[in-house]
């Protein structure tokens, strides 16, 4: 059917002009200002560019950067998750008080990450089941799984007994003695995610639903399985990250990773993720992450009160928030739809 | 077996809350034809082709398709029986590539993974035919309306369809565009396909149906072969909604025309808008035509405020210049009534309150305060004078469609407005509202307001307007007298930007 000999009389040419209009890829804005903060603190400080001042800070990237490559799934799905930091949290005191319990590491790590799975399935549940944007739903289970991490430890440091051999081992050592395990663990699942999101039914489902959830529906989408199974697996990132925190520390304490779960978010955005979804990158929450860090630890560096890294954390969301906006903005201006957003 | 029609739709019914929009209606088309479904704007079409893509569910009646009967629940259902739909707001994705919006929901794999490759050779073929020259790769927002719409299509037609179903496909294409989409159309029913074709233009369906069928409230009220139309058939389907306009008040003819307040606009200009000079008086309706994105609607945002011009000059009845917020538009009388669902109205809250929320927003009742008492008393006699059958405390979302929309234009009688700028003031409603609507609008103009009216529906505006500005492209093509506008000579001129003797010009305008 499709061979239909249609060939329909052209007028003239049919589309006189394909737009060749230039299209910067979504991360180049973290890029640039990626190198323009490098670029800043080594002139300032030339001790910011030794390797080894960078590799640790990629180590200290490397945890909440795999909240930010899950939080990017998320919010491609036009959705927000908040208690990412939590569930990080959480997962963390588990695996640590399953080893402090005399429980094998490795067993104790995989129960840390199916208690990420769980998390994360409880939040799409809630959310499909009283049909309520993840944002409203995880604003409630944020507190919730805090507070459980609060029962938990006691606001205690769990220490876990690190003589538990390979475990420790393998997550502390440094890879080419530099490199910190979990930055190749982040790397590996940067890639994997990537083909996921670009080149997988599932990663095309879940940026259609954001990109028009109405339309996605009616493409026959089963979108409430799509959304239960991203919140799935930002739940498993965010419980991974929590083991690799545990591993590579050998302790978890009461303060450890509180702003994870919106520095995720902030790096996804400055990455080139859109808030208002339909497209994902996981490239660029990786860089936007590296940012992040870079400007966390400028704080420390330039000897400014450690007291300012709240404020830096929040400065950053809207910075993110405002690039994503601005964005969004100039993309409708330069392709010229003026109807577009007209009464809006 | 090979003679039944492909589908026959029987006594179908379907209810939204207390309001019917489809009442037994019947429908029967024939293998390999292109059959016409007729009826204005709200007459049940949309909900019949959303009933056979499986998004809506049939409160009463049976569909038979191929012959055997069909449950079609869900839209996987509507494809799986061969049901290929192009719904009027395309199912798009904006942000995503022009394959991702091709093969939703059934990208092809390769080794587990989705193959780009193979989703651009499938689709080569087609997409050549359509006579489409896009980058698949871009995302789809970067394309214009009209190539969506023909992306929307080749959607369908991917799926290789045994029916096809179109509902109002060239409402965002010009003459040039939609004879394209004829032409693909016609070439698609030589290879077999059956197609039914939602339209409220006559004009086209009669160009290209083989059968038709006109809806009207719910329900089909004729149902013939194209070719066993006869003339006063043809003039009656065309005339169903002249009674629908009632004859223009005339109330101010005394005064001299000079004299009487009027809105001047001097090569006004931004956005797509291009040295748009116009004059109008008060009493007098001036429709505005033009395609989506002509910018017709971008002038009225203009007049209210919500956009800003880059040059040109505008002067109100007041003295003044372009309003530069809403607000400001609100003091001066400057009122803009927008047909578009959940503009303007707060479905939750009173009525009352929802008359009152102009008044509370940009001025007084003669008090500071918002009074709830004030509120009721005034709300009740609007709903007297508008006959909206309903208490004032009562949430406007109980109200019907057309119920809404009434008190979407009470709450600007409140102020008394000057300018009235109405933009698809009656959108999606039921017959006998459209016809309160149209007299309150005549009213409106007659009690010597300055009434801008912009519609999709040329009968609307060959109905009402004393003249008729047509935009394209951003500037005025052209002027049609009110008393002389015929609807297919003001379509020519809407869709091709030029009156149809100037063919030469508007080869000009396709090129530049």
């Amino acid at each position: 059917m499709t061979k239909t000999e249609t060939a329909p009389q052209l007028a003239g040419s049919a589309n006189p002009r394909p737009r060749r209009a230039l299209r910067l890829p979504a991360e180049t804005g973290a890029i640039v200002m990626l190198a323009v903060l490098l670029g800043l603190l080594g002139g300032l400080r030339p001790a910011f560019l030794d390797p080894g001042n960078l590799w640790p800070l990629l180590g200290q990237a490397a945890v909440p950067g795999l909240l930010a490559i899950g939080m990017v799934f998320v919010l491609a799905m036009r959705e927000i998750d908040l208690s990412a930091g939590a569930v990080f949290h959480l997962c963390a005191v588990f695996t640590a008080m399953l080893m402090a319990a005399g429980i094998d590491p490795w067993p104790a790590a995989l129960g840390g990450v199916l208690l990420g799975v769980v998390l994360g399935l409880l939040n799409g549940l809630l959310a499909i089941t009283l049909r309520l944007p993840v944002l409203v739903v995880t604003l409630g289970t944020w507190w919730m799984i805090q507070g459980l991490s609060q029962v938990a430890d006691k606001a205690l440091t769990i220490a876990s007994p690190t003589a538990g051999g390979g475990f420790f081992a393998m997550l502390s050592a440094k890879a080419f003695a530099m490199v910190p395990m979990a930055v190749i663990v982040l790397v590996v699942l940067a890639v994997i995610l990537h083909i996921v999101l670009h080149r997988t039914r599932f990663g095309y489902r879940v940026q259609a639903i954001g990109s028009n959830p109405q339309a996605a529906a009616y493409a026959g989408i089963p979108t409430a399985q799509v959304r239960l199974l991203a919140l799935g697996l930002m739940g498993a990132m965010a419980g991974l990250a929590g083991v690799i925190h545990v591993g590579a520390g050998g302790s978890i304490a009461p303060g450890d990773g509180s702003e994870f779960g919106l520095l995720a978010i902030a790096a996804a955005l400055l990455g080139g993720t859109s808030l208002k979804g339909g497209h994902g990158s996981i490239v660029g929450a990786v860089i936007g992450m590296l940012v992040a860090q870079a400007i966390l630890s400028a704080i420390a560096l330039l000897g400014v009160d450690a007291a300012w890294r709240t404020f830096a954390t929040g400065a950053l969301v809207v910075l993110a928030l405002a690039a994503d906006r601005l964005l969004m903005l100039l993309r409708k201006r330069r392709s010229g739809h003026g109807q577009d957003g007209l009464f809006g | 077996m090979a003679d039944s029609p492909i589908l026959l739709v029987r006594n179908a019914a379907r209810r939204f809350g207390g309001t019917v929009v489809l009442e037994d209606m019947n429908l029967v088309i024939e293998r390999g034809s292109i059959h016409a479904l007729v009826g204005e704007s709200g007459a049940g079409k949309s909900t019949l082709i959303k009933m056979l893509a499986g998004i809506v569910a049939p409160t009463g009646g049976a569909i038979e398709f191929d012959g055997k009967p069909a449950k079609i629940d869900s839209p996987n259902a509507a494809r799986k029986l061969g049901i290929g739909v192009v719904l009027q707001q395309p199912g798009l994705f904006p942000e995503r590539p022009v394959l991702a919006n091709l093969f939703v929901n059934r990208e092809p794999l390769h080794n587990g993974l989705v193959s780009r490759r193979e989703m651009e050779a499938r689709s080569r073929a087609l997409l050549r035919q359509l006579g489409l020259a896009i980058n698949v790769h871009a995302p789809l927002g970067d394309l214009d309306p009209a190539e969506r719409q023909f992306i929307a299509l080749a959607r369908a037609l991917l799926e290789n369809p045994r029916l096809l179903i179109l509902d109002e496909p060239n409402s965002a294409l010009d003459q040039r565009q939609s004879e394209r989409l004829f032409a693909a159309l016609r070439g698609l029913k030589a290879r077999g396909m059956s197609m039914l074709y939602a339209s409220n233009r006559l004009e086209d369906t009669l160009a290209i149906a083989d059968q038709m069928t006109v809806v009207r409230n719910g329900r089909d009220v004729l149902s013939k072969a194209r070719q066993d139309l006869t003339v006063s058939e043809e003039a009656m389907i065309g005339q169903l909604r002249q009674s629908l306009f009632p004859l223009p008040l005339r109330a101010l003819p005394t005064l001299a025309a000079t004299l009487r307040p009027q809105l001047t606009i001097a090569k006004l200009g931004g956005g797509t808008l291009n040295g748009i000079s116009f004059m109008a008086r008060a009493g007098e309706i001036v429709g505005l035509a033009g395609l989506a994105g002509s910018g017709a609607q971008e002038l009225l945002a203009m007049l209210f405020g919500q956009r800003t011009a880059r040059t040109g000059k505008a002067r109100f009845p007041d003295g003044d210049g372009l309003p530069r917020t809403r607000t400001e538009a609100a003091r001066r009388n400057i009122c803009m009534i927008s047909g578009e669902r959940g503009n303007g109205l707060m479905p939750d809250k009173s009525i009352a309150f929802n008359l009152s929320v102009v008044v509370a927003g940009a001025r007084d009742w003669g008090t500071r305060w918002y009074s709830p008492k004030v509120a009721l008393d005034r709300a009740a006699r609007q709903i007297e004078a508008l006959r909206i059958r309903s208490a004032p405390e009562t949430p406007a979302a109980s109200l019907s469609a057309g119920g809404q929309q009434k008190v979407v234009i009470a709450k600007w009688l409140e102020i008394g407005p000057q300018v009235v700028l109405l933009d698809e003031p009656a959108r999606g409603i039921d017959i006998g509202s459209k016809q309160e609507i149209y007299a309150l609008i005549r009213q409106m103009a007659a009690s010597g307001c300055i009434v801008l009216l912009h519609s999709r529906e040329l009968s609307e505006l060959t109905g009402l307007s004393d003249r008729i500005l047509v935009f394209h492209r951003g500037r005025i093509a052209g002027e049609v007298a009110g008393a002389d506008a015929d609807a297919a000579a003001l379509q020519k001129l809407v869709a091709a930007g030029a009156p149809a003797a100037e063919n030469r010009q508007t080869k000009q305008e396709g090129v530049a």
